[in-house]
């Protein structure tokens, strides 16, 4: 289910790099947690985002949760179909459910990220806590 | 002999005051220009509320399938039965003031009232008769009205006050509302709902300001989910016709918005022009607010000012409270006017209900206090309701825990507020607060974990951290 061709952030963002810009969105396991997504707060373009700052916050029928950015960098692109179908972030978390495109300042930040393996088994210690 | 009281205005500061002075014994003659109730009644709190109410139906409506409900036909609205009911439930009211003041003897003039001396005022009538009413003692209760900016003048049909829009003539195609203060705002998700397009403009870097930022900030987003553009930091210069029949709007930083109609809620006047102040020497602010003390008394003895016209706060409740206090001194009472807790309701979609101190105003005093925050999505009673947007702000003294500020954004939020006032007022405690059964399944249940927040022991709320 969680792709291989993209790197996974511990508060469950994750970011497809294609040369210096990157491609941000939350994960599967986010999204479940989350339950149905109603609102999307997305940041304008231009904006300048630090890597573990807030990029975005998500209301669900159940919280009102921050979207932590992986890297940082400067918007450039901001997927406007979550402003009337904020749904499409739990039916594809991974394809159309994208949240941003960032021009990172910082590609080697990037190796600080997890691969699907590790991500998975972080998972799996998280739910053993 | 029974004192006579003379009341000039009988809105919600006059009406007040003149039924409480009947029942303490006073003869009591109230003037009044237009029509019982003041602005209240006639343009502002009720009939915005009744329309709201016609709103928040078709809202509701509209979202009919997420509950089950299938309407036999399109959900639509009929703008002239909306108005019709907004009148039968202004009037009903207006007959209702009438009627408390055949019941307690209240003598009800119609007719301008200026003050002739401290104990004569000069009444043109209606009916185009003079008189003069001597009495013990003067209140001048006359209000207050919308005012406009320099480079923008009403013309009641495409540049309009809250006084015009109450009235519902019409649901433009685009609205334009310069002011994103209370009256802004709520006329904001009223139009919006009705299908305009609308555009807030305000001065200030957010839209209401004298609230709490949080609530403010809620609030925004819900002007960004029902597509409500809001322009902020920015003046409007001028509004000008433009050769189509739409009005167009230069704004400070060049920007140009074309609309079908502007609707400028910046703030309100005060009436305390032709009342014969200045021969008097009743004395007036800058904002032309007559000047009282804590007892209401104005400089000039026997002679009294509440309400809108004082300049204190711009609130229909606020002016009866005043009424009640000068009432009592003018009879021989010794009364103050305590304004720390006052509850006050916006009616934005959702509402919010506020008492007590902001959390800027806390920190501002030097005040060392934690917050205690709780959403009202994480309770049954929200969801059930369908109401799942909205959080509670319970802020509290660090060191004696006693409730400060109780902010409620979210459904029935103004109603909720009443317990924080309660909070506030007695100095109960946050850990009194949340440690008090509340009923469930109810919406106060957010209450009660806000206030258990601030000491991080709400029970619907995840372990911080975990």
């Amino acid at each position: 289910m969680n792709p291989d061709d993209i790197k996974y952030h511990r508060e469950h963002a994750w970011v497809r790099v294609e040369g210096k810009k990157a491609t941000i969105g939350i994960t599967d396991y986010a999204q479940q947690q989350l339950g149905d997504i109603v609102y999307v707060e997305l940041p304008e373009a231009d904006t300048e985002i630090d890597a573990d700052s807030e990029l975005s916050e998500v209301e669900s029928t159940k919280a009102t949760s921050p979207v932590v950015s992986p890297v940082s960098g400067t918007v450039v692109e901001v997927n406007e179909d979550l402003a009337d179908t904020p749904e499409i972030i739990n039916e594809d978390p991974y394809g159309n459910g994208w949240f941003v495109v960032l021009e990172m300042t910082d590609p080697s930040e990037v190796n600080d990220l997890m691969s699907k393996a590790a991500y998975e088994k972080f998972l799996k210690e998280e739910e053993g806590k | 002999m029974a004192i006579k009281l003379t009341i000039i205005g009988a809105g919600p500061g006059g009406y007040v005051a003149a039924v409480r002075a009947a029942q303490m014994g006073a003869q009591v003659t109230v003037i009044e220009d237009t029509e019982v109730g003041g602005a209240c009644l006639n343009r502002g709190c009720i009939p915005t509320k009744t329309i709201i109410a016609s709103a928040e139906t078709l809202e509701r409506m509209r979202r009919a399938a997420d509950f089950g409900i299938e309407p036999a036909g399109a959900v639509g609205y009929n703008l002239a039965k909306i108005r019709e009911r907004k009148d039968r439930v202004v009037s009903m009211q207006a007959q209702g003031i009438r009627n408390l003041f055949k019941s307690w003897g209240v003598n009800l003039i119609e007719g301008r009232g200026s003050l002739l001396s401290p104990d004569a005022v000069r009444v043109v009538r209606k009916d185009g008769m003079t008189m003069d009413i001597k009495s013990d003692n003067v209140i001048i209760a006359t209000g207050s009205r919308p005012a406009t900016i320099p480079g923008v003048s009403f013309d009641n049909e495409q540049v309009i006050s809250s006084d015009d829009a109450v009235q519902l003539k019409s649901i433009p195609k685009s609205l334009l509302i310069i002011g994103a203060g209370i009256i802004g705002c709520e006329f904001a998700f009223l139009y919006r709902t009705f299908g305009a397009e609308v555009t807030m403009v305000e001065l200030l870097p957010r839209a209401l300001s004298t609230e709490d930022e949080e609530m403010a900030d809620l609030i925004e987003r819900e002007f960004k989910k029902s597509k409500i553009k809001l322009i902020t930091n920015v003046r409007v210069e001028k509004v000008e016709k433009d050769g189509d029949g739409l009005m167009v709007a230069v704004l400070s930083d060049g920007r140009q918005i074309k609309t079908e109609m502007v609707l400028v809620s910046i703030g309100r006047k005060m009436n305390s022009e032709d009342l014969g102040l200045e021969p008097l020497g009743v004395a007036t602010g800058k904002h032309r607010e007559i000047i009282v003390n804590e007892k209401m008394e104005t400089n000039v003895p026997g002679v009294y000012a509440i309400g809108d016209v004082t300049g204190k706060m711009l609130l229909a409740h606020v002016a009866s409270h005043q009424g009640l206090v000068a009432v009592g001194n003018a009879l021989g009472g010794d009364e103050k006017m305590d304004y720390t807790t006052v509850p006050s309701g916006i009616f934005t979609m959702p509402e919010i209900g506020s008492v007590g101190l902001r959390e800027k105003q806390a920190a501002e005093q030097g005040i060392k206090y934690r917050v205690g925050r709780f959403e009202y999505r994480a309770l049954g009673k929200a969801h059930a309701m369908g109401e799942i947007t909205g959080m509670v702000k319970v802020i509290a003294d660090e060191t004696t825990d006693k409730v400060l500020g109780v902010h409620i954004c979210g459904a029935h939020a103004t109603d909720m507020v009443h317990e924080g006032a309660l909070a506030v007022r007695m100095g109960v405690t946050a850990k009194q607060l949340g440690g008090m059964i509340h009923a469930h399944p109810t919406l106060s249940e957010v209450v009660m974990e806000a206030a258990l927040d601030a000491h991080k022991t709400a029970i619907h709320a995840p372990k911080a951290g975990g």
